[in-house]
């Protein structure tokens, strides 16, 4: 028998070159070493790999060591051949096709056809030393991330906004134009956080006021009261004056990127954080009122520019003439601003720790808590708010000295009517005619008469005019109790205006004024650490009731005393500074409560506390 | 910023070599063009720092801006100082990213690439100062802030890639050289093929199970690996090493003959390891000098996107 093997080698220029071998006898072996008959270069393959037996025409293929190879792609041990038909047989990197040839012999033609080693294919030098395969491409993922941001920012977003356009109210949970959010709401406007349409009303339309107005239409005050809404803002726009060459600029950009000038949001900053909204900065107010005088010559307010070193002198309202219909009057304060309340009143006198007061004071302990001297608080009482004072009353704060007590009826003093002039005549009037004069005892039927009638007669005479004439003593008592040294002339202005159950005489309504600073803000409540003589200096010194004894701007107990303006400079040198923007006291948008930075903090915490346990905000 | 290395001219051993002369005087003329086009100027000190100085100025002038210009309190991107940061920084941010476009076409002159890539680099540092004041320091969970991290991340990567040219072609060239003088990427492909054929003929006598070791090296592509195994250059599943040390160990236990040819093998897998070695630590180089890119690029065009839905949303909830 006979086996022909062709060696097929590549020359370098791709041609094949062939060499063929005869192989006598039955079996021819497949492997590595040397000796075998197909000798296969390949270390894959094992030095004997395999042997091939022809056998009654029939060729058998089968593994020495149990090393598989390949029959037409199929791993196997060993396998019959089918000449006739051919196979391929892969040891390694070799494949050899085994076909008949002429005469039926076997034909074993060997190649290889994998390189020796992986290097030894081709490498692409462009790409292999690159880091290409390894990474997703650059312009891949630059397309991806780019996609996904547009998505997730712009497309969300706006696809949000359409969906709930011109909806009333915008259901809570997270919506996508929130991730345009720039910062938290205030606390004000914390419900509103799932809603940025709430405000942001029409797409690329700068935030309206009726947005604001939605809400806002009770609180909103006007900064100019008794202007039509057109003039109050021309006004407005005249009291800032044309604004320089930049502010035009600025004014025209604004403009022409659909920002009107004038709005709400241009002071009332949202998106600033989740705490209280912030005041508006104090630049905000002297844009108009530093130096308003020359831009509004008509105007009668005086120019500010900052508490510490350019405020007006205080104008508190002072009661100009007391009475049932007061007058007040706004009045420069000074040295000698005076207030006619209508009463008098002794401040320092009542203060002092010498004197009839002191010793009265004294005498009494258990009303006085042992003190030496009466107190402010004895008489002046905080509202319930803390921050103005009750008005004093005669009853509570007077009478346990004053008294007007006309008779002790059984242990039970009757005391004269306080606040009604004409009760108090016709309560006097009464006491004196309610019984006769004492009967003389001459006119007794017990008395010894003495010799004589004249006397008698005389006597009876007499009595018979006192009790002709009682009343007459009536009017003298109510004619001294109104005059000088009378209880009502102590602390009261007389007049002689009244009726003539008074004789004439008429009590001037005394005027408590309870509140000196319409047009500014002033609480009690922030001030209590301090001494009420602290500020009210003149309350120990005089005893002129008609003194005004609200501080001044400077000066003793005045308030720049601590308070410096909003930018920290004051006039004097001041210890422990205050900073104090117009906003401390002054509110733009006007009422009768506190101005925004006085306002209790709106804290989620403090929102359900009484009142008057609120911290007042003082930054 | 001042960490940045390289203000000052530096000399390649490129340079060293190409500026011989000769001492012919015809070839002044040529020595002093030579010299100009072979006086190694990095982009980092490209006309005396020309970019260095007016990227410091545009910081300088920004931050004297921000701490002096009296502005209404509000948010600070939202005033007419924050709008002008943000329009420098948009602008920038544009054309920085033009390099990309502009690297693709080289020209001579005062507008070279390397002008641009001076005035890339320095602008692109800038935009750190200038970008931050546009935020006012005010950041959170939104897409304003996400264009501003985007930004960052750009920014550090190319800082990264700053520091990798300035580093790394250095030792990119000293790995590259033998006893033999300079490798060059494909010398290296060529060398490693002949050792392969050196191995796969050495290691004909050996056994199945020995062969199929010194196979498993030779089957192993060189370039194969994760990105990790390249930029650490640590491959543990070396099959060179491991076939030595199989080799080794086997041969251990047997009997010293002369002339064995694991011997052979084992020597040629040692030399094999040795150029692997300096393979990786060549791609690991190579690696590092392209990594960057992959952060820089793709999240340049993030930042794009980010940066118009940033400006899109502004006027949009105007």
């Amino acid at each position: 028998m006979t086996f022909l093997i062709r060696q097929i080698a590549l020359k370098a220029s791709g041609e094949e070159i062939v060499r063929a071998t005869t192989v006598e006898g039955d079996t021819i072996t497949i492997g590595r070493d040397a000796s075998c008959d197909i000798h296969l270069p390949d270390l894959a393959v094992d030095p004997r790999h395999a042997r091939a037996v022809m056998k009654d025409g029939e060729l058998f293929v089968e593994s020495i060591a149990d090393q598989p190879f390949e029959v037409n792609g199929r791993s196997v041990n060993r396998r019959a051949i089918d000449l006739s038909r051919g196979a391929e047989l892969t040891f390694g990197g070799h494949r050899i096709n085994v076909e008949r040839g002429e005469g039926g012999v076997p034909v074993f033609t060997v190649r290889r056809v994998e390189a020796i080693s992986d290097v030894s294919e081709e490498k692409d030098l462009g790409s292999v030393y690159t880091l290409k395969g390894l990474m997703p491409g650059k312009r891949m993922s630059a397309w991806g991330f780019a996609i996904l941001v547009l998505l997730a920012c712009l497309a969300w977003p706006i696809g949000a906004y359409v969906t709930h356009k011109g909806e009333k109210e915008r259901g809570s949970g997270y919506h996508g134009d929130e991730i345009w959010s720039s910062g938290d709401l205030t606390l004000a406007h914390e419900k509103l956080k799932d809603d940025c349409q709430a405000c942001h009303v029409d797409a690329f339309v700068a935030v309206r006021d009726n947005a604001c107005m939605t809400c806002h239409e009770d609180d909103a005050h006007a900064h100019i009261a008794g202007l039509a809404a057109n003039d109050a803002t021309a006004r407005l726009v005249a009291a800032r004056g044309e604004p320089g060459p930049f502010g035009q600029f600025q004014r025209a950009v604004a403009e022409g990127f659909n920002r009107p000038a004038g709005r709400c949001v241009e002071c009332h900053i949202e998106h600033t954080g989740a705490g209280a909204m912030e005041a508006t900065p104090q630049k905000f107010c002297t844009d108009c009122h530093d130096g308003m005088s020359k831009r509004l010559p008509d105007t009668k307010l005086p120019d500010a520019s900052d508490f510490g070193t350019g405020h007006p002198e205080f104008h508190p309202a002072l009661v100009v003439e007391p009475g049932n219909k007061p007058v007040f009057q706004r009045v420069a304060l000074t040295k000698n601003t005076r207030e006619d309340s209508g009463l008098k009143f002794t401040h320092a006198e009542h203060m002092s720790k010498a004197g009839g007061v002191a010793q009265m004071v004294r005498r009494r302990p258990g009303e006085y808590d042992g003190r030496d001297a009466m107190q402010c608080a004895d008489c002046h009482t905080l509202d319930s708010t803390k921050v103005r004072f009750e008005p004093v009353k005669m009853e509570e704060s007077c009478q346990s000295c004053h008294a007007l007590g006309l008779e002790m009826v059984d242990g039970t003093t009757r005391t004269l009517r306080h606040g009604k002039p004409e009760l108090v005549a016709a309560d006097l009037r009464a006491f004196y005619r309610s019984g006769n004069p004492p009967r003389p005892a001459s006119l007794s039927g017990m008395s010894r008469r003495s010799p004589g009638d004249g006397a008698s007669q005389r006597t009876a005479r007499d009595f018979a005019r006192a009790v002709q004439f009682f009343p007459a003593r009536a009017d003298g008592a109510v004619t001294r109790v109104f005059s000088k040294g009378g209880a009502c002339y102590d602390c009261h202005v007389v007049t002689r205006d009244g009726p003539a159950v008074t004789n004439g005489f008429d009590i001037v309504p005394a005027v408590q004024n309870d509140r000196y600073f319409e047009k500014g803000w002033f609480t009690h409540d922030a001030h209590s650490k301090y001494e009420c003589t602290d500020c009210h200096v003149e309350a120990t010194r005089s005893n002129d009731a008609g003194r005004v004894m609200i501080p001044g701007l400077g000066g003793e107990g005045g308030c720049r005393t601590c308070h410096v303006g909003g930018t920290g400079a004051s006039l004097a040198k001041v210890n422990h500074p205050v900073e104090s923007d117009c906003a401390m006291c002054h509110d733009y948008h006007a009422d009768d409560g506190p101005p925004w930075m006085a306002k209790p903090k709106r804290t989620v915490a403090g929102a359900d506390r009484p009142k008057s346990l609120r911290q007042v905000s003082l930054r | 910023m001042a960490s940045v290395p390289g203000l000052e001219p530096t000399e390649t051993a490129a340079t060293a070599e190409d500026t011989t002369t000769t001492d012919t005087p015809r070839s002044s003329r040529r020595r002093t063009r030579r010299n100009k086009v072979t006086s190694h100027d990095s982009f980092l000190s490209y006309a005396n720092g020309r970019w260095w100085k007016i990227a410091g100025l545009l910081c300088l002038a920004s931050l004297l801006a921000y701490i002096f210009v009296p502005l209404p309190a509000q948010h600070f991107g939202g005033t007419w100082l924050g709008y002008t940061l943000g329009t420098i920084g948009a602008g920038l941010i544009v054309w920085l990213t033009l390099l990309g476009v502009r690297k693709r076409a080289m020209t001579p002159g005062t507008w070279s690439l390397k002008a641009w890539t001076s005035a890339h680099v320095y602008l692109g540092l800038s935009l750190i100062v200038v970008a931050t004041l546009h935020t006012g320091f005010d950041l959170g969970w939104n897409v304003h802030t996400l264009a501003w991290a985007l930004m960052m991340i750009v920014i550090v990567s190319g800082m990264f890639g700053i520091w990798f040219y300035w580093t790394l072609p250095q030792a990119l060239s000293e790995n590259r050289y033998d006893e033999d003088g300079a490798v060059t990427e494909k010398q290296m492909i060529e060398q490693l093929r002949s050792l392969d054929r050196q191995i796969h003929d050495a290691a004909q006598p050996l056994s199945a199970e020995d062969a199929a070791v010194v196979e498993k090296s030779l089957e192993q592509d060189p370039f194969d690996g994760s990105i990790w195994n390249r930029v650490t250059a640590r491959y543990p599943n070396c099959a060179t090493r491991r076939a030595a040390g199989t080799l080794r160990e086997a041969r251990a236990f047997r009997p010293r003959v002369a002339d064995d040819p694991l011997d052979r093998v084992d020597a040629l897998l040692t030399r094999k390891e040795a150029m692997l070695a300096r393979l990786r630590r060549h791609l690991r180089l190579k690696s590092l000098l392209q990594l960057w890119l992959y952060v820089h690029v793709p999240v340049t065009f993030a930042l794009l996107a980010a940066l118009s839905a940033h400006i899109v949303s502004v006027f949009f909830y105007w």
